[in-house]
């Protein structure tokens, strides 16, 4: 279980605050959405979830509790251990989230590499399982390929994969699908549907689109300038927003959409 | 691999050729009548008719491009106006010096600026700043004929290591004649390992800020191994260009050293044959001096294609 209490995060080069007092708790087995518009401090709070705030450049407070272990205070050295084994992070340009220059099989088992002792030839049998349970076709001809030589689809497939090889009780996804057409991102969000249904991990769910949201998430937080504004069951909000700006957010969706979702 | 090394090297070809032509028509345009200037004004005409055919100046110009080019490779550069030798026997062993102080200095370039780019990356941040770019900028500033000159003195005349003004035979004296040449390749080299340093730190720190390495982080990599795994990897392609351009450049820069430390390279012998207007001897140091750069260029090509696979499609990748 994840619980965030009175986060706050102030970048020293910005006046206002990116997050400004966000509370949160993620059940074990939940997929959070969390939908805000540009800048209003959606990838700041998964970073300072994930340990990837530049700490040197911002001051922070508030508890961020994984399980009961801290992690926005926690050391480097112990925020490594968490990365890839109990968090797995997934972001929005897979292409340039990917090394150009490391074969896709290897970034895939790369927590494996840091994590675990198994040999290349145990890692390379875990990363293919990895691949077919994120429904990667050919998986063995995937492993020896560079990201360029792989669509945008399969990318972050591969990263899901990546990120998910450990099996990470946690998974953050900051808008895995924004950058894919929109068929693909059907597939994506049915893959993280399955992925959690199946594995029980928790996720969160980092999307500027409610649409997107609703399909996949049962709970959501709605973030404006860095607050949470309204918060409960996806449905719920749907149906009765009660923010001014959750409404505006829903009027934003195109009505043949909106009506299509219920 | 295979398919763009060929291609590769049948770019290389081509450019040579055309280099080669090239050089070839320009100096058949500068050269006016290399027979009459060779005679003087007063020789009888048919003295002059005589030297012409002798030198196979009354050929036509593609036959003699042709004919000098087929030379070329085969070690016949032609022969000199002023000394009525072969040229490759005149310039042979300067070639061989020249070629030696460029590869030394090279090799002092590749070996030191590496793992010093690493360790300004890694060192040379917080309270080192100031020194580590102050002591750049110096390196950088020192022209080599400078340090030549203090070497010299230092070395050849208080300490009497070598003797600037007298190099040993390569062949009687091979270790002598090697540490003259590696006195003139610290000259050389200083600069170029400064901008060479500042330029792989500067690359590491720009790769430390793609988005790549915040994914490495998150999967638990350190800093360290983060530079060691993934950024030195992907800061390397544009070393080895920088580096391809400054082995490309170093053969002409011997020049100068070759005259302060006394070294008898090309470039004292090139000097000398452009005062007295010997064109087949500068035309010859022109074309090697041009191949040499081509070559460099083709080298840092192809070992960036072995780095990065993007770069073997066909090249217009970013
Ligand atoms: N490294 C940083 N340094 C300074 N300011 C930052 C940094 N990262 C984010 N910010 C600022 O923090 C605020 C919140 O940014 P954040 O990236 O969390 O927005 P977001 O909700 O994810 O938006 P988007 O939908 O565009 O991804 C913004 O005003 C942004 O400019
Ligand atoms: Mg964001």
């Amino acid at each position: 279980m994840l619980v965030i209490k009175d986060l706050h995060v102030k970048f020293d080069n910005r006046d206002r605050e990116a997050v400004a007092g966000v509370s949160l708790t993620i059940e074990d087995g939940e997929i959070l959405g969390l939908v805000g518009e540009s800048g209003s401090g959606k990838s700041v709070t998964a970073m300072s979830i994930a340990g990837l705030l530049p700490r040197k450049q911002c001051t922070y407070s508030g508890d961020i509790l994984l399980d009961g272990q801290d992690l926005l205070h926690a050391k480097r050295s112990d925020l490594r251990k968490i990365h890839g084994t109990k968090i797995g992070v997934v972001f929005q340009e897979p292409m340039s989230s990917m090394d150009p220059l490391m074969k896709v099989g290897e970034q895939v088992g790369e927590a494996l590499r840091i994590h675990t002792k198994l040999d290349r030839q145990a890692r390379k049998d875990k990363v293919i399982k990895a691949m077919e349970s994120v429904e990667l076709r050919d998986p063995e001809a995937v492993y020896d390929k560079y990201p360029h030589e792989l669509s945008g689809g399969m990318q972050q497939r591969a990263m899901i994969a990546a990120a998910i090889i450990t099996e990470p009780s946690l998974l953050l996804l900051d808008e895995p699908t924004t950058a894919l057409d929109v068929t693909i991102q059907a597939q994506i969000l049915e893959l993280l549907k399955k992925l959690n249904a199946e594995r029980k991990m928790s996720m969160l769910f980092i999307s500027h689109n409610l649409n997107v949201v609703r399909k996949l998430c049962r709970k959501v937080a709605v973030m404006q300038k860095g607050c949470l504004v309204e918060e409960g069951l996806t449905d719920e909000i749907f149906l009765n927003p009660q923010h001014p700006y959750t409404k505006r957010l829903i009027d934003a969706i195109p009505t043949r959409i909106r009506k299509e979702g219920s | 691999m295979m398919k763009y090394v060929l291609k590769r090297i049948g770019m290389l070809v081509v450019t040579m050729l055309l280099v080669s032509f090239l050089t070839f028509l320009a100096f058949e345009l500068i050269s006016g009548d290399p027979a009459r200037s060779m005679l003087g004004t007063n020789a009888p005409s048919y003295q002059v008719d005589a030297l012409r055919h002798e030198l196979g100046l009354d050929q036509p110009f593609f036959l003699r491009y042709f004919k000098w080019l087929t030379g070329f490779f085969s070690g016949d550069l032609g022969i000199s106006y002023s000394y009525r030798q072969p040229v490759w026997d005149l310039i042979g062993s300067k070639l061989m010096i020249t070629i030696l102080l460029s590869l030394i200095s090279f090799a002092l370039i590749v070996i030191i600026s590496i793992p010093m780019g690493i360790f300004s990356y890694q060192w040379g941040g917080g309270p080192f700043e100031w020194i580590r770019t102050s002591f750049n900028q110096l390196c950088m500033a020192i022209p080599p004929f400078f340090t030549g000159i203090l070497l010299s003195y230092v070395f050849g005349i208080l300490f009497r290591v070598f003797s600037p003004g007298d190099f040993p035979d390569l062949y009687e004296e091979p270790g002598a004649a090697f540490l003259h040449l590696f006195f003139g390749a610290i000259c050389l080299s200083i600069p170029r390992i400064a901008m060479t340093t500042r330029m792989m730190r500067s690359t590491i720190v720009s790769e430390m800020n793609k988005a790549y390495v915040r994914t490495a982080i998150s999967r638990g990599n350190d800093r360290r191994s983060v530079l060691v795994t993934h950024v030195l990897k992907n800061s390397l392609t544009s070393v080895v260009s920088f580096l391809g351009q400054t082995m490309a450049e170093i053969l002409a820069a011997t020049i100068v050293v070759e005259q302060v430390l006394g070294i008898p390279g090309l470039g004292r012998f090139l000097v000398l044959s452009i005062a007295q207007r010997d064109y087949p001897v500068v035309q010859a140091i022109v074309v090697i001096l041009a191949f040499w750069v081509v070559l460099a260029g083709t080298l840092a090509d192809l070992i960036n294609q072995s780095i990065d696979p993007r770069l073997r499609l066909g090249g217009d990748l970013a």
